[in-house]
């Protein structure tokens, strides 16, 4: 059976948690930060874990707590509603699945109504807290500068979806309007760790998910720079920034060429942080009139498919493919450790290249049909 | 177009509305194409469609429809969900 399911988010209880005291009680003196957990919030946070608050308190308790411990929360529920449905709405605004967050509460209580209502999230009294960062799924298997920066990549992605609410015109109009610029170029060797990390992180866009049965994160390091040997394959990297920030690398796909014909996209995959900003349509629509204009009459795309990789079938089916074949269970396309467990449902999505192909977005560079521009330069 | 269908258009119209933001898909025609310019449903907003359509209706229409045919026009979709809710009730 599978192994712990990493956590990706920690969600803390303020009064007597984070703080050494009760904000409200506390008067004119707010109570200090407790240093023991000020230590475990910068562990965590260094392996690109993101943390965030709920707290029976006004929200006022949420700047003193980020003024005191110096941290920058990815997202603050302050109120007085049950902790159970403020876990939920943290998950929506992160774009987690609530199965990745723990929660650290120093009453008992909150802690029962939070394992009941929610019983895939890890629940942690303040002292396990402190010993956390030495268990497994605290303990992501690489950490690149995109992981470290996540904190920061959250605030602004906030700051995004409040211009976009005030916005009012379409999404391709707002997406320009902020500078959007996605580009797409060959992986080098540098990006090697990335793609690991987005191979063990991304769930809901990855065409090969729910397949890596074995721990996750557990990806085979080799399975990437292999493929980049590989002359009959292509590993493409995908960027992304805009006027609120760069966010890096945020997606990657692997295209087999071995049938010049009919080309096969033997893994996609996304980040969740660029979703809604036109990254998978993009890379679709580059990707259809890429092999078009290299002789290719079809691209298919064999996908997992579960209740949670929906995003992926929504952009597949906006970009004209089709179920071509379903595949209750069957050898795995994507970075699968020799012996894992049968793989779930999955089908192969195909499109015929010839007629209209999905629009490109003037965003979106570089041109399908020049020549590919080469990997990046090697850090010296 | 029978009443429940004309009813779960109007739903759907709503639901488009408020996750867009845009006011002016409360009149979209019921043969636009979802995918097409006017709507350019995308993965984060279609799966925000498909969760409030379970929540309101009861209809899973991922579960259901593999290929999510369903989404092809604002009105093929308004059909499935009323065909599968009077096939339910």
């Amino acid at each position: 059976m599978s192994g712990p399911v990493p956590v990706k988010c920690v969600v803390w209880d303020i009064d007597n948690t984070l703080l050494t005291g009760v904000f409200l009680e506390a008067g004119d003196q707010p109570p200090a930060a407790d240093p023991e957990l000020a230590a475990v919030l910068a562990e965590l946070g260094g392996r690109g874990i993101l943390h965030a608050l709920a707290s029976k308190n006004p929200p006022a308790a949420a700047e003193h707590t980020a003024a005191v411990t110096g941290w920058q929360f990815a997202a603050a529920e302050c109120g007085w509603g049950r902790k159970s449905d403020a876990l939920t709405k943290i998950a929506a605004t992160l774009g987690l699945g609530v199965d990745t967050l723990a929660f650290v509460d120093d009453d008992p209580v909150e802690r029962a109504e939070v394992a009941s209502a929610l019983p895939q999230v890890r629940v942690l009294t303040p002292a396990e807290a402190t010993e956390a960062a030495g268990w497994p799924e605290f303990s992501p298997p690489v950490v690149t500068a995109e992981a470290r920066r996540r904190g920061q990549l959250y605030a602004e992605r906030r700051q995004r979806q409040a211009a976009r609410q005030s916005f009012g015109g379409t999404r391709d109009e707002f997406l320009r309007s902020v500078g959007t610029d996605v580009s797409i170029a060959p992986a080098s060797r540098s990006d090697l760790p990335r793609l690991a990390e987005l191979a063990a992180r991304t769930r809901q866009f990855n065409s090969a998910a729910g397949q890596r049965q074995a721990p996750p994160g557990v990806v085979p390091p080799d399975w990437f720079a292999g493929l980049l040997a590989d002359r009959a394959t292509d590993v493409l990297t995908v960027r992304l920034q805009d006027s609120f920030g760069d966010d890096g690398l945020v997606g990657a796909c692997v295209i087999d060429r071995g049938d010049p014909a009919a080309w096969t996209v033997r893994l996609l995959m996304i980040s969740c942080r660029a979703m809604g900003r036109g990254v998978a349509e993009a890379l679709l629509a580059w990707l259809t009139r890429r092999a078009a204009s290299q002789g290719a009459q079809a691209l298919r795309v064999p996908c997992t498919i579960d209740e949670r990789n929906l995003p992926l079938r929504l952009a597949l089916a906006g970009a004209g493919f089709r179920a071509a074949s379903q595949v209750p269970a069957g050898p795995a396309t994507g970075p699968v450790p020799a012996g894992a467990p049968a793989s779930p449902a999955a089908a192969v999505f195909a499109r015929e290249l010839a007629g209209p192909l999905p629009g490109l977005a003037s965003w979106v560079h570089p041109d399908p049909e020049a020549p590919l521009p080469n990997a990046r330069p090697e850090p010296a | 177009m029978t009443a429940a269908v004309d009813a779960t258009a109007r739903g759907l119209r709503e639901i488009l509305a408020t996750l867009t933001g845009r006011g002016e898909l409360l009149a979209l025609p019921a043969g636009t194409p979802l995918f097409g310019e006017a709507v350019a449903l995308d993965s984060l907003t279609g799966t925000l469609l498909l969760r409030e359509i379970q929540r309101r209706f009861g209809v899973d229409v991922a579960a259901e429809d593999l290929n999510l045919d369903a989404l092809a026009t604002l009105g093929t979709l308004a059909e499935f969900v009323a065909a599968r809710r009077a096939r339910a009730g």
